[in-house]
């Protein structure tokens, strides 16, 4: 029995389009893997299916009623629940009080029943199988059992279908064969699940059916069983990305960068050599450990193990020794890790070099600080005005490029950059494409990290995908494509190795 | 016409987000001389001397400097009234038993670093709160001495009763209390306390660390924010340590003019409330509480205002001492008011305008 029908679903943001004329179908006690790349369009749909935003057209039937202008509280009531990625559990009560959050039992005069909450919250883990104490606070819960508390959470008001955005990613192997059971056991007591996943073993160890979504359209959908990783991964891939080709290749120097058995938190016993005038590129699914290892390459999280050696020469400490090494790392979220937001474009610029510079020369000369951002707004193609106006008032992509011109103004010749394209418009992401090659040309290194194929293909020499903190493959710039990268990105190699 | 006026007001609007604590001086001595003269005198140099010479404006002001780095770093520093306690003790202690003024000047900068390196570790090693990390040590310097006070030899504290004082049989004293403390320089019919120089020579200091340095500008950062400062190689957690020592530095500043000034300390009431008036004097001075953002040549019209008020309070007839923190709260609190409640204001004009603008727009 289909209990879920979602039909012509449209959605547009300002002039692009979300999604357009999206059909989506779950049954009674199924599992369905909803598939696609980042920006496909996955979360727009279950915000739409949740209440969070309205679509502009199409029409939402759940267990055979239609909801035309579906509302959080509506949605909720008729039994759907949204596990969401980012849990959203309380840390600071206890885990019975989680479970009863908002719908509290209570006496007469209001106060709380909460031997009662107790004993309920005991019984419902017992019949799931869950081993968790209802009395403990939650922020002593391991990830995956904070996971658990929320799907419990769920099912204790009788929700019907659980939508779970990407459940998996903080669970270790044997959490995640715990999680699987419990849904299993749900599924053949009727609830249904629409499961949002990248890893393609997980995927095909659980799920039943699939809908895929591309660039904001359905693509299809069909029976797990009749299918493998390899069909699915190019369903999700558009084949026809072309665009111009801006990479040159260019004779490489000696190695400067070097990692050896390189370990920290999220990745482990990274063998890597770089080569000055090479421009890398670090891919994987969120979580991978790419971004915690560029960190680590950078000082801002510590090593666990291994070395990294610049130049010949181990670096460890402080993020300044690292500077002081030429080393640069243009960090990811830019408003959260870059920008400097009471402080001009000027100051946000010299930052980084004064903790270089302060030793010896500990006054600012305003002088010599603006023939320096002057050279960097030229070569860079800064669009600004005044230095002395707020970073704020620049677009996002010329935000970017003052920060690139905080790391070139150090000197830096192997340059860290984490997602560094993330919130920025086309035009500035093909500027910086070239920026990037140009750094190359003259000499610099270049690793970037980032999730877009596409833009691996533009400017990498090589890419390097990473799974669970481990390098799965290095490809060639000539063998990179998206469905390969794809491939060894969801270890969907692994699991056909499995299967065969 | 209609322009005009707009750029102007513009222009106002400007001036008052960036320089409010002008506008606050101002205001606040205006009202000064009003009720000066309608108590019969007429406003004059004298009284703004004694402005500048209160000790409210100098010791206050004095460590209100350091306060406004730490407040620009994020933080709060609770303990400085009592570590001025602390200070000015062992400054007087000092001048009594060696009778010299290097000697003592050195006592007194040692033990304010001190204190605000304590403060200093303690916050950023220890990456405790600076609210609770302050509020502990603002109850141990006190107590520490209050504590010892009453133990000391009169000949070395200076006092029978329960104070540190300073010994006028030491050949120094007269210099350092008539010549320095209560000297003004004369030119023509002004004359300025030689005190308000020292505040005005740290302050002068605090500007330019401020405003010139690539460390101030790091304190900035810090307080802006704390994870981009990081990942531009800043030492965070030194720059938040630094700031308390600084903090520290001023305190030592101020125990010397309160030595001088005021010739002794009683640790049971001396400096109460200090931490909340030189707060007072850095939110006068326009620095917000959320760090960041602030010029720290506001700290002297914020200690100057704040002086002044007192002084508005004293000289109306008939009110009582008492009632003046109430008026300082208010005042507080007030400029406070406008300085947030102004930007929402004015956002709420412009959505109008921008509504009627559509209106019309549609109707034609």
């Amino acid at each position: 029995m289909t209990i879920l029908e979602m039909k012509h679903v449209s959605k547009a943001f300002g002039g692009s389009q979300a999604l357009s004329d999206i059909q989506f179908e779950v049954e009674e006690g199924e599992i369905h893997a909803l598939l696609g790349e980042n920006g496909a369009g996955k979360s727009t749909l279950m915000n739409i299916l949740t209440g969070v935003i309205p679509a502009d057209s199409g029409t939402i039937r759940f267990l055979g009623k239609d909801y035309p202008t579906p509302t959080i509280q509506q949605m909720e009531a008729a039994g759907i629940a949204f596990v969401h990625q980012e849990l959203n559990v309380i840390n600071d009560l206890s885990v019975a009080d989680n479970i009863f959050l908002c719908r509290e039992l209570t006496n007469k005069i209001g106060l709380l029943r909460q031997k009662e909450q107790v004993a309920r919250a005991r019984q419902l883990f017992e019949d799931l199988g869950v081993d968790i104490d209802p009395t403990a606070m939650v922020s002593e819960l391991k990830t995956s059992e904070k996971q658990l508390l929320e799907i419990c959470r769920a099912l204790y008001v009788d929700a019907k279908l659980l939508i779970l955005d990407e459940p998996t990613t903080a669970l270790s192997n044997n959490e995640i064969d715990h999680l699987f059971k419990i849904l299993r056991k749900l599924k053949t007591q009727g609830k249904s699940f629409i499961f949002i996943s990248h890893k393609m073993p997980e995927i095909f160890a659980i799920a039943d059916r699939y809908t895929v979504l591309r660039n904001g359209k359905y693509i299809s959908s069909g029976n797990i069983k009749d299918t493998n990783a390899h069909e699915v991964t190019a369903l999700m891939v558009d084949r026809q990305y072309a665009d111009e080709d801006v990479y040159v290749s260019r004779p490489l120097g000696e190695p400067i960068l070097e990692l050896r058995k390189y370990s920290g938190r999220g990745f482990h016993d990274i063998d890597l050599s770089v080569r000055r005038g090479e421009i890398v590129a670090f891919t994987g699914l969120a979580g991978c450990g790419a971004s915690e290892l560029m960190q680590t390459m950078f000082g801002a999280l510590p090593a666990e193990g291994g070395q990294m050696l610049v130049n010949g020469r181990s670096l460890t400490g402080s993020i300044v020794r690292f500077m002081k090494n030429g080393v640069a790392m243009l960090a990811a979220n830019r408003k959260e890790n870059s920008v400097v937001p009471d402080m001009s474009i000027m100051e946000n610029f010299y930052l980084a070099e004064h903790e270089l510079s302060r030793a010896k020369h500990p006054f600012i000369s305003m002088k010599e600080e603006s023939v320096r951002y002057e050279r960097q707004k030229e070569s860079l193609r800064i669009k600004a005005g005044s230095s002395d106006d707020s970073i704020l008032s620049l677009s996002g992509g010329n935000q970017q490029k003052v920060f690139l011109a905080r790391w070139l103004n150090i000197g830096a010749d192997v340059l860290l950059f984490d997602n560094p394209t993330q919130g920025v418009d086309v035009g500035a992401k093909e500027e910086i494409y070239r920026l990037i090659l140009d750094f190359a040309e003259s000499g610099k290194t270049v690793i970037i990290n980032t999730l877009e194929i596409p833009e691996i293909q533009k400017v990498a020499d090589r890419c390097v995908v990473f799974y669970e903190g481990q390098i799965v493959k290095i490809f060639e710039h000539s063998q990179v494509n998206e469905h390969d990268v794809m491939l060894y990105s969801t270890n969907a190699i692994k699991s056909e190795e499995a299967a065969s | 016409m209609n322009n005009e006026k707009k750029s102007f007001g513009a222009a106002l609007g400007r001036a008052w987000s960036q320089y409010s604590f002008i506008f606050v001086l101002v205001i606040i001595m205006i009202g000064y001389a009003i009720t000066i003269q309608a108590n019969g005198n007429t406003f004059n140099f004298g009284h703004i001397a004694s402005i500048l010479s209160s000790q409210n404006t100098v010791i206050v002001g004095t460590i209100a400097l350091g306060m406004a780095f730490v407040i620009i770093t994020g933080q709060i520093d609770l303990s400085v009234g009592s570590s001025l306690v602390l200070t000015t003790g062992v400054t007087i202690v000092v001048f009594n038993v060696t009778n010299s003024i290097l000697l003592m000047i050195l006592a007194a900068l040692v033990t304010g670093i001190l204190c605000g390196a304590i403060n200093g570790m303690l916050v950023g090693f220890g990456k405790m709160p600076p609210f609770v990390v302050t509020l502990g040590t603002m109850l141990i310097y006190r107590s520490l001495t209050l504590s010892v006070v009453r133990k000391v030899d009169p000949a070395i504290s200076g006092s029978s009763s329960s104070q540190f004082a300073m010994l006028s049989k030491n050949s120094k004293y007269l210099f350092l209390r008539k010549t320095f403390g209560a000297g003004k320089l004369v030119i023509g019919k002004f004359s300025v306390p030689y005190i308000f120089f020292v505040f005005l020579l740290m302050a002068i200091l605090f500007i330019v660390i401020s405003r010139n340095t690539k460390y101030g500008k790091a304190i900035y950062a810090v307080g802006s924010n704390e994870k981009s400062a990081r990942l531009a190689g800043i030492n965070v957690t030194w720059v938040k340590i630094s700031v308390f020592i600084l903090t520290g530095l001023c305190v030592g500043v101020a125990s010397i003019l309160q030595a001088c000034k005021i010739s002794n300390v009683t640790p049971a009431s001396s400096g109460v409330s200090y931490e909340m008036y030189a707060i007072a004097s850095v939110v006068l001075a326009g620095v917000s509480m959320a760090g960041g953002k602030g010029k720290l040549i506001g700290v002297i019209f914020g200690a100057l205002s704040y002086t002044t008020i007192n002084f508005i309070i004293v000289s109306i007839p008939g009110l009582s001492v008492d009632i003046q923190d109430t008026f300082q709260g208010l005042v507080l609190i007030i400029v406070i008011l406008i300085q947030t409640v102004g930007p929402v204001i004015k956002e709420n004009i412009q959505r109008a305008r921008k509504r009627r603008h559509a209106a019309s727009a549609e109707n034609a």
